[in-house]
């Protein structure tokens, strides 16, 4: 396999492995080197191993053929994504700086409103935000801070700058693929570690539960941490009993909780109620409490939200934080940074129209055919329209939704998403992808080493959702370049 | 700090994999028994349904009592949740939730029981056939056994598992004693067979089905009792009141204690645990005799489910018995 010869040759768009002359980037030189010297009977031998492996360690069961496809296969890919120390450490500080402000923001909208007050952020904005909780009004969780894990989406556009896409802060997933991707890759490709200084990424879930247990109300106390999963049919199960096991926490399910008389939160052990104190929730607010919220909810917990409201159980992340994981508030985090903050963003936003703006609407309207748009709550990559890819009809039929209700859409220029080589079938060649990288605060505050890259399977895709067709890769910051 | 949820999802995937192993040992002893009988004798496919308690279902669903029926019915009919294939997709389904507790390898062992099970449903499979997926069935069951005793710690989630191997076991048992219900002779031969209607072979097919007849013969050679021959008194008094055989009454019940012992707020299903133990160390001839065998028989079932409704509320059930005794809620 070489790299910059026929085999291998990036079009038009940054590679983060290969530079445009095809040679291959500082930091990824001792993995090109390693792979050239890997034909392709040998690359098979270690993808299957690597299938086995996957199989092995119950990352993805297919075996489910009677209708009920659970766990989705998540494909993973085994060149791995290459970025030197030196451009991480800018982004981790980036990210630390962002979600700092970010998390004073929700705090501030849920209390004083200051900003809004200072005519920064408006206050219709606000009125129309779907993920605005008024049960939320008043409260100020331990430190602070609203958004404990946040799963930020990084994407490199074709002049080789960083942008950042969005900040979802309400139940990220993905950060167990991150983990088990590495050791998939020690276990398949030993060898080319020795090579380079790789830094290691396994001290995420050590983090995790020293954020998880700052947040306990009782000090004094070894504290008593679950996380609460929707259960087995939802598509990121896997993740919650991972993470249940790899931090100590125990798995529950909103029966296995109950809220007694005196607002603390219960479960229900084979000897008897035992106290919890900090819940690492894995279900989306609504179904949080059918008291407080969608009262049809059977997963959640009745009363919750009241022992939150009176400090008696910590809630990551804590309800309402996802405020800020809204694509209309995403254009103003520039604004956010320098009000609370009084910076400037190490990390640029993707220049982004409003369309609650009438002039900023004219021009989406406009240009569909060369922007993308993208309604303001939803996730996952549905409801999302790429222009310059859609048919007319989609167009029209887009334009529609923008004028019906401006607020609930934003458009950004389509970026050329930086590539990586991808095993594909029989070959490798470019494939587009982005990265994820977690960051967790309380008392202080974590940011993965790197982060989850995701990757667009299908030739010329940019969308890397899992839930779309996407796939992962082992995402190396090489120390000492 | 174990989740009742959790209690409860292992003791029911323990309960499905003993009831899908013993169903397929009654369903191969009635096969074996079917060839042996003499002429003019009959046995009642529908007294299986009954065996099992699941008559009434059955009746609900087929019209007519036959060998096909009957066999679909506890096989395959996923109208019937004791069928081999329910049993082992429950269980199933209670393994897949409790992956983080349970060892690696089980989930995979119980995954491929899952898929083997599949296979009752072929059309046109013959007796033959029939019984060598059942004797499959038994060993892959006895795989799982094996790694749960020797790959998982022995800690409160397995005492849960246990618990549940060992009731259904233990009824299993009584129901697969009680197959000689089910048998009926011409009158001359049961006046040849004095005073116990079921004949000697029968008593022989209940103790293979059990994988029992080496163990019995063993221990009626030692015991020195009786003329060691096979009676049903004898049978039933070995798989009943047995200490030493995994699969006698007896022996479940003192597993149960074991199990019950490693667990906090054991009081009252140990209660009801003695309660069927008292029944068993005191049985009579009496009640081992041909006249009241089925009734005592039915009577260990009664001090079985007494046994689990104490497990339930004890450990599953805790939300309910908490709100009624007002603590803490």
């Amino acid at each position: 396999m070489k790299f910059g010869s026929e085999d291998y040759q990036p079009h038009d768009v940054f590679d983060e492995l290969v530079d445009a002359e095809g040679r291959p980037r500082p930091a990824a030189r001792a993995l090109c080197d390693y792979l050239a010297t890997l034909d392709a009977g040998e690359m098979r031998l270690r993808r299957q191993a690597v299938d086995a492996a996957i199989i092995t360690m119950g990352i993805s069961f297919t075996t489910y053929n009677d209708g009920q496809n659970i766990d989705r296969a998540w494909p993973f890919d085994p060149i791995p994504r290459v970025m030197p120390e030196s451009e991480w450490r800018r982004i981790d500080a980036g990210l630390r700086q962002r979600l700092t402000a970010l998390n004073l923001f929700i705090d501030d909208l849920y209390n004083a409103q200051k900003i809004i007050k200072d005519g920064v952020f408006p206050a219709e904005l606000l009125a129309g935000s779907r993920n605005f909780r008024k049960q939320c009004r008043g409260i100020s969780p331990r430190f602070g801070v609203w958004a404990n894990i946040c799963g930020t989406d990084l994407v490199r556009d074709r002049d080789g700058t960083v942008y950042v896409l969005e900040d979802n802060l309400r139940v990220p997933s993905g950060v167990s693929y991150m983990l088990e991707n590495r050791m998939l890759m020690k276990s398949a490709f030993p060898e080319v570690f020795g090579a380079s200084r790789i830094l290691p990424v396994d001290g995420y879930t050590a983090a995790l539960y020293d954020m998880l247990a700052a947040l306990s109300p009782r000090v004094d106390e070894r504290p008593v941490i679950v996380l609460l999963t929707p259960g087995i049919f939802n598509s990121a199960y896997f993740e919650h009993s991972y993470l249940a096991q790899q931090t100590g926490a125990q798995l529950v399910q909103g029966e296995d909780l109950l809220v007694g008389s005196d607002d603390v939160v219960y479960m229900k052990t084979i000897a008897g109620l035992r106290r919890v104190d900090v819940i690492y929730r894995r279900i989306d607010d609504d179904f949080l409490d059918p008291e407080a919220f969608r009262s049809d909810s059977a997963l959640g917990v009745p009363g919750l939200m009241r022992a939150w409201a009176k400090g008696n159980v910590a809630i990551a992340n804590a309800p309402g934080a996802g405020v800020a994981d809204d694509k209309v508030v995403y254009t103003y985090v520039p604004k956010i940074i320098k009000y609370y903050l009084d910076q400037d963003p190490i990390l640029p936003n993707v220049p982004s129209y409003q369309c609650n703006d009438p002039q900023q609407r004219d021009f989406v309207l406009a240009n569909l055919d060369k922007l993308v748009v993208k309604p303001a709550n939803e996730s996952g990559g549905y409801g999302l329209l790429i222009g310059p890819r859609a048919t007319d009809s989609e167009r029209a039929a887009c334009a529609e939704h923008v004028r019906a209700d401006p607020r609930s859409w934003m458009a950004q220029p389509m970026l050329m998403l930086s590539t990586a080589p991808t095993w594909a079938g029989d070959a490798i060649a470019p494939r587009h992808l982005d990265m994820r990288p977690f960051i967790l605060q309380s008392r202080g505050m974590y940011v993965t080493t790197g982060g989850l890259t995701r990757v667009a399977m299908r030739e010329g895709s940019l969308v890397v959702n899992s839930s779309q067709g996407g796939g992962s890769k082992d995402t190396w910051i090489v120390g000492g370049a | 700090m174990m989740l009742s949820r959790a209690a409860e999802s292992l003791y029911w995937m323990a309960r499905y994999l003993e009831r899908a192993e013993n169903t397929a040992r009654l369903i191969n002893a009635t096969q074996q028994l079917l060839l042996d009988l003499p002429p003019g004798a009959y046995f009642g496919w529908e007294g299986l349904t009954r065996i099992v308690g699941l008559d009434r279902l059955f009746q609900q669903n087929y019209a007519t009592p036959d060998e096909a029926s009957v066999v679909e019915f506890l096989l395959t009919s996923p109208r019937n949740p004791g069928s081999i294939q329910s049993c082992v997709r429950f269980a199933r389904e209670n393994c897949r939730v409790m992956r983080d507790v349970l060892p690696r390898d089980l989930w995979e062992r119980v995954n491929s029981l899952f898929h083997a099970s599949k296979r009752y449903s072929q059309p046109g499979l013959t007796r033959k056939d029939r019984r060598q997926m059942l004797q499959e069935l038994i060993y892959d069951r006895q795989s799982v056994t094996g790694v749960l005793a020797t790959c998982m710690s022995h800690d409160v989630a397995w005492q849960f598992i246990g618990l549940g191997e060992h009731i259904e076991r233990a009824d299993m048992t009584t129901r697969i004693l009680d197959i000689q219900s089910a048998v009926l002779l011409p009158q001359q031969q049961q006046q040849q067979g004095g005073s116990d209607p079921a004949p000697a072979l029968l008593w022989v097919g209940v103790l293979n089905s059990l994988s029992a007849l080496q163990m019995y013969r063993r221990h009626a050679a030692s015991a020195g009792s009786g003329d060691g021959g096979i009676t049903g008194d004898s049978v039933l008094h070995y798989l009943i009141c047995d200490a030493h055989f995994p699969r006698s009454v007896a022996f479940c019940l003192d597993a149960l204690e074991t199990h019950l012992a490693e667990l906090p707020h054991n009081p009252d299903p140990l209660r009801a645990l003695h309660g069927a133990q008292r029944r068993t160390d005191r049985a009579t001839s009496e009640d081992l005799g041909p006249a009241q065998r089925h009734d005592f028989l039915d009577a260990i079932q009664g001090d079985l489910a007494h046994i689990h409704d104490a497990i339930a509320s004890e450990y599953f059930h805790l939300h309910q018995r908490e709100t009624a005794l007002g603590v803490a809620v």
